[in-house]
């Protein structure tokens, strides 16, 4: 089991290396630089004197290496849009709202979603299950910001119950969490369906019945523990996509999260700042899988036996 | 008081093409020790018919007749009243034992949770081991731990038989319980069905397609056919001179009973599909013996004496 865990500690580095390599050639790639914008116009002297000052005068391989060797010791460097912190505070600064309301959406939306495909399950082929598939599938394919901007219109627009955006009350929290919450609950009640109707099938579910226990212990003990295994996997990964920020959603509650800088900092070719999310990403996608194979071991002894 | 008292039973489930009728009017009672066989193949009602006395069958299926299981209607039985009588009055054991358990919870758990089930406050670990070990499983205290991928088929089986054991049942049902594992393993599990039935003085029902298993297990027969009644006769009685031509045939299609290489005799055409029974005696179209009123009208399980009875306008 620890050789395991090594083995996949080492492969989650080797993909850190493969995406920094390729997006560091993807980005550099585009044309244009960071001062090249008509916003602020700086004369060839100057925009030349910033560049040898930020290293980008350097060839290609050689301001990777200086970016690795100070991701190594954890400096990603300072963005061009923001030069007065580092990446990393701004990366911290940001990291709250979106955490905040895309946790808060997929911690909601999940425990929802498995209700509601329970639900679906258990009274299947009646108007439950078929008002629950078509809420799942609507929430799949509405996009998020026809969601948000529904959500905007009803609750702020007409009913004016709710802010239409910002961000620090709480209140100014509740839609945005409900348009994030929207995909994780729909997800996750196709997923609790199928997966308890599989379970549900099986023969030793009619052995637990012949056995005499409770319709109760039955569901909540063995079908949906057997149920929890696809779930569990898709949990983490949706975690670290949801709580990573939405662009859309942030973009349409005016919220000041990661959402808007993955946008700004490839439209101002931020190198470092851009470098530094989508690492940042990676890693974390590839710690979720790792920790959710983890968590698939633990729950499924039949694999737990085969490492 | 008898154990089972089934009679006039029959099953009916959607199908895509309306509804089929698995079971048509069948009976089987058994006194408390008694063992009874029920012998058919597949599609003949065997399973399905013991599976509606423990109303295990899907909630789609159309149950009627009467079932009653240790004196109780189960045609009428609530859903507690079920859980009760399921696994303490009558138990069950299954067809595959590799799929029978619970794949994320070991042996041990789930036969203690049997006896949680029925009764709270036993000694439930203790007792599963000790039923372990009186299965005959060589090392019990492994059996709890293990999961049930890391048991073999018959290991399985004998802790199915354990779990099914647990709380005294005064009937036991098994469905088949050799036909998944190994030959050389199946002669073992019916001698361990048989010695804990002779220990316990349970009623044992032992649903089978193998005639070999009932001539070794049981004291009386019942023959399906297409989700009727063939012929009910004492073992004995059925293997020296059975009255029903299905029967006859059954025998005849049993491997090496006279030395020497011969053709093996089967049963010609192919087991009833219960979606489409012929009109009259579902057997007609591969018996030898049919004649008009065999196409016309079913015939009736008609007496032949106090022990015997046989479905057939032209018995053997």
């Amino acid at each position: 089991m620890i050789l395991y865990i090594l083995r996949r500690l080492l492969s989650v580095v080797f993909t850190f290396i493969v995406v920094s390599i390729i997006i560091f050639l993807m980005m550099h790639a585009v044309p244009g630089g960071p001062f090249d914008g008509n916003d602020m116009p700086v004369s060839p002297e100057v925009r030349a004197k910033l560049m040898a000052q930020l290293g980008l005068d350097k060839p290609l391989p050689e301001q990777y290496f200086r970016y690795m060797w100070g991701v190594l010791h954890l400096d990603f460097g300072v963005p061009f849009q923001s030069p007065g912190e580092t990446v990393l505070q701004l990366l911290g600064r940001a990291w709250v709202p979106s955490l905040t309301l895309g946790g808060l959406g997929v911690l909601i939306g999940a425990p929802l979603g498995i209700l509601l495909g329970m639900a679906a399950a258990l009274r299947r082929n009646t108007w439950i299950d078929y008002l629950a598939s078509a809420f799942a599938t609507l929430g799949l394919t509405i996009p998020v910001f026809v969601t948000s901007m529904l959500l905007i219109l009803i609750f702020a627009v007409w009913l004016g119950w709710l802010p239409a955006s910002g961000w620090g009350k709480p209140e100014k929290w509740i839609l945005p969490i409900i348009a994030y919450a929207t995909i994780p609950m729909a997800t996750y009640a196709r997923y609790t369906r199928s997966a308890m109707l599989d379970v549900l099938t099986r023969p030793f579910v009619t052995v637990l019945r012949a056995k005499g226990l409770s319709e109760r212990r039955i569901l909540f003990v063995h079908v949906l523990r057997n149920a929890a295994l696809p779930l569990v996997t898709v949990f983490l990964p949706m975690f670290i996509g949801t709580a990573t920020g939405s662009i859309f959603v942030e973009a349409m509650f005016r919220v000041p999260g990661l959402g808007a800088y993955f946008v700004s900092s490839i439209e101002t070719r931020d190198y470092a700042l851009e470098m530094s999310l989508i690492l940042m990403i990676t890693t974390m996608f590839c710690i979720a899988y790792l920790l959710s194979d983890l968590a698939y071991a633990l729950l499924d002894p039949r694999i737990r036996r085969r490492r | 008081m008898t154990l089972l008292d089934i009679s006039d039973l029959r099953v009916t489930f959607p199908g895509a093409s309306g509804p089929v009728q698995a079971v048509r009017g069948v009976r089987l009672s058994l006194a408390p020790g008694e063992s009874l066989g029920v012998v058919g193949e597949s599609g003949s009602g065997k399973s399905v018919s013991c599976m509606a006395a423990l109303r295990l069958l899907p909630a789609t299926a159309k149950v009627e007749g009467r079932l009653s299981l240790c004196g109780i209607d189960m045609a009428r039985a609530s859903k507690s009243d079920l859980a009760q009588i399921r696994g303490r009055a009558a138990a069950m054991i299954f067809q595959d034992p590799m799929s029978a358990f619970d794949p994320v919870f070991p042996i041990g758990a789930q036969i203690v949770e049997t006896i949680r089930a029925h009764r709270p406050g036993a000694p439930a670990r203790a007792e599963a081991r000790a039923l372990l070990a009186r299965v005959e499983i060589r090392d019990p205290d492994a059996a709890m731990q293990a999961y049930p991928h890391q048991l073999s088929g018959g290991m399985l089986q004998r802790a199915m038989i354990a779990m099914a054991l647990s709380c005294q049942p005064r009937l036991l049902i098994a469905d088949e319980p050799t036909t998944a594992l190994d030959v050389t393993v199946q002669a073992q599990i019916l001698q361990l069905i048989k010695d804990m039935q002779a220990e316990a003085g349970m009623g044992l029902v032992m649903i089978t397609h193998d005639l070999g298993v009932i001539a070794e297990t049981v004291d009386r027969v019942t023959v399906l056919y297409g989700g009727h009644v063939m012929e009910e006769a004492p073992t004995a009685d059925l293997f020296d001179h059975p009255a029903h031509p299905y029967t006859r045939a059954l025998l005849d299609s049993i491997p090496g009973q006279s030395p020497g290489r011969q053709r093996l005799s089967e049963i010609p055409g192919s087991s009833p599909d219960p979606a489409k029974l012929p009109q009259g005696c579902p057997f007609h179209p591969r018996c030898a013996r049919a004649h008009d009123r065999c196409r016309a009208e079913a015939p009736p399980l008609t007496a032949l004496s106090p022990t015997r009875a046989t479905a057939c306008w032209s018995p053997l």
